[in-house]
């Protein structure tokens, strides 16, 4: 089975084992934990497309999340628009603002695009709770429809919006595995994070491709936030703080940067730790998230990803990858 | 109108002060180990829970309460480096991967953050001011304790660039910033110099926590917008360049005091980064320049 | 005071650059090291200095293994290094980039001593000890480099390319200094690229060749081999 094929299958079945979950464990609070970590997921895996394969680094993935969350509460809120055409809005509206911050960072590389994005975000967590009219201000969002045709009673009512937020993470991150493997754009995202120069050199439109890598990705991160307005109803702005980014960051690092299906499993296994942890004590969770994310940079920056692929196999790819990083590296005399 | 300008220039340079032990402390540690420290503002949340045990629990006094937070701040930026950046720096040898030591710094402040919140308690603390009283110039008056502020910021960074200048060990930070394998070839330990620039650089945000104490309370977040602001400082001054980082510091602490003459006040916040974006896509290497080319 | 390299190992990351190079640097002697880009000179000053790490080899000073110790460590033992390039604080002016090149000294008097002594030797530094290094020209650079080399007495220099990127006219001057070096008993080992000027000075030559021995002998030897000349010296 060829390689695509494979993975193809492993996705297939980890949705299908997903979407089982609730027939399993028709407890209310699990499925609240677990349809919170897909939506962490796709931020996670969102913020891996921009920062771990095209090598933008990207601090300021909460203003994304919190632009889609905000777009799709208000147009629902004020516009009486469905919230599955909300989904659209947020969407977009969140991959517009992506272009809008990645144009001008085009010139950035490293610390300096990391902090611009956090300047960013801040400046829209700072419009959110400032804004009273538009945003409602502190408080925030809320008062409005959530996904309509759900069942009512409860159980039956969380049951079916997993479902609906598993089915769109599901598409979402195949949409980008997709793209960041089986398109042209992957290879592009690649050459991008290695050496900009030389890709430019080699005639791949690396303008084009960072903007397409932003839009994708802050889509995304927007299209999380609306599943979360509509999934919580209630958005204010301390979603869009830099912790929501520092734990969607982490959740990369943990799964594996660079992947994809990394973050989505490290997004996954960190929330279900994190909310696990709460019983212990309402505090300690985050220290502990602190200490995974300084460990794993240190002595597993490749991630939970990384471990995987050092079998005999995955150590031939990477060898072939470093081949290329050697090149472009310098030589000694 | 002009006493509410002496004021708001008054307060202003107050807060500069302020940004500018935290923007330095920043500033430096990018200058020499190439790292942006996303933990700074939990030292300065440290020092403020320090001079908080010290004041209010030992009854110690503020003098020797101050001196103690930075003194505490800085033993504990010394373990930073060898236990979490070195392991990192030796794993990934000599290719600098700036956004993982990003990374590891943000892990470093969401543990300490809470950290912070699961030893004290998340609770505001109460510092009273070290100093009481008021003093009264031609055109403002000024708390003796925004003084205090201004004047300790001044003597700790006058401190930092006279060590800079004249001691052997200050030389050798400014060497290493410049050329690290020239500093090397005379002699100098890189991870030596590493360690103490860090504990410097969190040093400088302790001391601001512990002088700040009274007037802002003390909660385990406390550091953190700070950090974001002092970044925003220190791209606009120029990313290592000390000095750069002291006068955009100052300038930023007079403007945002001003502008709540003209703008609302939740805004000021925004000015900074909106400072930073403004510099970072017309004149990246900031306003001075970096002070070191690499 | 003789430096004995052997069957030397190393690079960087999964890049193997020396591959077993064997040097010998006698007590008081100039010994040049010549050979293509890529050939491993720069590797093999920067390994015996300790920058970087020998996979494999020994590495022998006075008696001492060098192999693992840090470039402090071996400052201390006698042995300084000049870049290729840089190896100065531009920023910093002459007088403090000397100072620094007195960092390991015990104590403040014994720097004092040292800049006086070196100070004495090259009067043209202490003319322009206020001035920013980087606003030397490129010959006095190289200068100031060698004299903040010389603060700590070393037995025996690490030259990377001392030449390397200097005007003709400077190229002479450094080497004037070098020979003066060594006459008063300093041993020196110098990769070079400017075959000619090394041939002139050294007693020995070793020619390193994809990070492994192609030949050694006296520069007359090697002038002599019409394969040497052909092959490195770049005649037809």
């Amino acid at each position: 089975m060829s390689r695509a094929r494979r993975a193809l299958a492993l996705g297939a079945a980890a949705v299908m084992l997903a979407g089982a979950l609730p027939l399993i464990v028709p407890h209310p609070f699990v499925l609240t934990i677990a349809t919170q970590a897909l939506i962490w997921a796709l931020l996670a895996a969102s913020w891996d497309l921009l920062s771990g394969y095209t090598g933008q680094i990207s601090f300021g993935h909460a203003g994304f999340f919190l632009v889609g969350a905000y777009a799709a509460a208000t147009v629902t809120k004020h516009a009486g628009v469905s919230p599955w055409a909300g989904l659209v809005v947020g969407t977009l509206v969140a991959g517009l603002i992506g272009l809008a911050v990645g144009f001008p960072a085009l010139r950035l590389r490293g610390h300096y695009l990391a902090l611009v994005t956090l300047g960013f975000a801040e400046i829209i967590r700072l419009t959110a709770q400032n804004w009273m009219s538009l945003t409602g201000g502190p408080f925030g969002i809320y008062d409005y429809r959530t996904f309509p045709g759900l069942p009512v009673e409860p159980l039956a009512h969380r049951r079916a919006a997993y479902w609906v937020v598993l089915a769109i993470v599901a598409a979402s991150i195949a949409v980008m595995v997709k793209t960041c493997e089986h398109t042209p754009a992957a290879k592009a995202f690649r050459a991008i994070r290695e050496d900009e120069v030389l890709a430019a050199t080699l005639g791949i439109h690396t303008t084009a491709y960072k903007l397409l890598a932003f839009g994708l990705s802050a889509g995304f991160a927007g299209l999380a936030g609306t599943l979360y307005a509509y999934y919580i109803v209630l958005v204010s702005p301390t979603v869009g703080a830099v912790g929501t980014t520092s734990l969607a960051i982490g959740m990369a690092v943990f799964g594996g940067l660079g992947t994809i299906w990394g973050p989505v499993a490290g997004a996954l296994l960190l929330y279900g730790l994190n909310e696990a942890l709460r019983f212990v004590g309402v505090v300690y969770n985050l220290i502990v998230v602190g200490l995974i994310l300084m460990l794993f940079v240190i002595f597993v920056p490749r991630g939970l990803a990384g471990a995987v692929a050092s079998g005999p196999r995955g150590r031939r790819r990477a060898a072939a990858r470093a081949g290329g990083e050697r090149a472009l590296g310098t030589t000694g005399n | 109108m002009w006493e509410s300008v002496a004021d708001f220039v008054v307060q202003g340079i107050v807060l500069g002060g302020l940004y500018a032990l935290i923007a330095v402390g920043i500033s430096l540690i990018f200058g020499v180990l190439d790292v942006i420290n996303v933990a700074h503002g939990e030292f300065f949340a440290v020092g403020g829970y320090l001079v908080f045990a010290s004041v209010v629990l030992m009854h110690l006094g503020p003098a020797l309460g101050i001196a103690a937070a930075t003194a505490g701040t800085f033993v504990l930026g010394l373990a930073v480096y060898p236990l979490l950046l070195a392991p990192l720096r030796r794993r990934l040898g000599r290719r600098p991967f700036g956004p993982l030591y990003l990374v590891l710094t943000l892990g470093l402040s969401t543990f300490m953050q809470n950290g912070l919140l699961a030893l004290a308690g998340g609770e505001y603390l109460q510092i009273p001011p070290h100093v009481r009283g008021i003093l009264d110039l031609p055109f403002t008056s000024v708390s003796y304790q925004r003084l205090l502020v201004l004047a300790t910021a001044a003597m700790l960074l006058g401190g930092l660039f006279a060590f800079l200048k004249l001691h052997r060990y200050g030389l050798a930070v400014r060497a290493v910033a410049q050329d690290p394998d020239a500093a090397q070839s005379v002699g100098i330990v890189l991870g030596r110099v590493f360690g103490l620039t860090l504990a410097l650089g969190v040093a400088l945000a302790g001391a601001s926590g512990a002088l700040m104490a009274p007037l802002f309370n003390v909660y385990p977040a406390v550091g953190f917008p700070l950090t974001v602001k002092a970044f925003a400082i220190t791209i606009v001054g120029g990313m290592g360049n000390l000095v750069g980082a002291l006068i955009a510091a100052l300038a930023l602490g007079v403007v945002e005091s001003l502008a709540v003459m003209v703008i609302p006040s939740q805004w000021q916040n925004a000015i900074a980064f909106a400072a930073m974006i403004g510099v970072l896509l017309v004149r990246p290497q900031g306003l001075l320049g970096r002070a070191v080319a690499r | 005071m003789s430096l004995a390299i052997e069957a030397l190992h190393a690079g960087y990351g999964d890049l193997e650059i020396l591959q077993g190079a064997s040097i010998r640097v006698a007590p008081g002697q100039i010994v040049g090291l010549i050979g293509p880009n890529g050939a491993g000179k720069s590797t093999l000053l920067k390994t015996v200095f300790g920058y970087l790490r020998a996979r494999a080899g020994r590495v022998e000073f006075d008696g001492h293994d060098l192999v693992g110790r840090r470039p402090d460590q071996i400052l201390a033992l006698g042995m300084s290094y000049l870049a290729q390039t840089g190896g100065l604080f531009p920023e910093m002016t002459v007088h403090e980039n000397l100072g620094l090149g007195g960092f390991t000294l015990e104590s403040a008097r014994r720097r004092r001593e040292a800049l006086e002594e070196l100070y004495t030797r090259f009067p043209l530094l202490y003319e322009r000890r206020r001035q920013m290094a980087g606003s030397l020209s490129g010959g006095e650079q190289r200068i100031l480099a060698v004299a903040r080399a010389l603060m700590v007495r070393p037995h025996l220099m690490l030259l990377d390319e001392p030449t390397a990127a200097l005007a003709p006219r400077f190229i002479d001057r450094v080497y004037d200094t070098i020979l003066a070096l060594n006459r008063s008993g300093i041993a020196l080992l110098i990769a070079e690229q400017n075959v000619e000027m090394i041939l002139a000075a050294a007693h020995h030559v070793f020619v390193l060749d994809l990070g492994q021995n192609a030949f050694d002998g006296a520069p007359a030897d090697l002038r002599e081999s019409a394969q040497i000349r052909r092959l490195y010296l770049g005649d037809a």
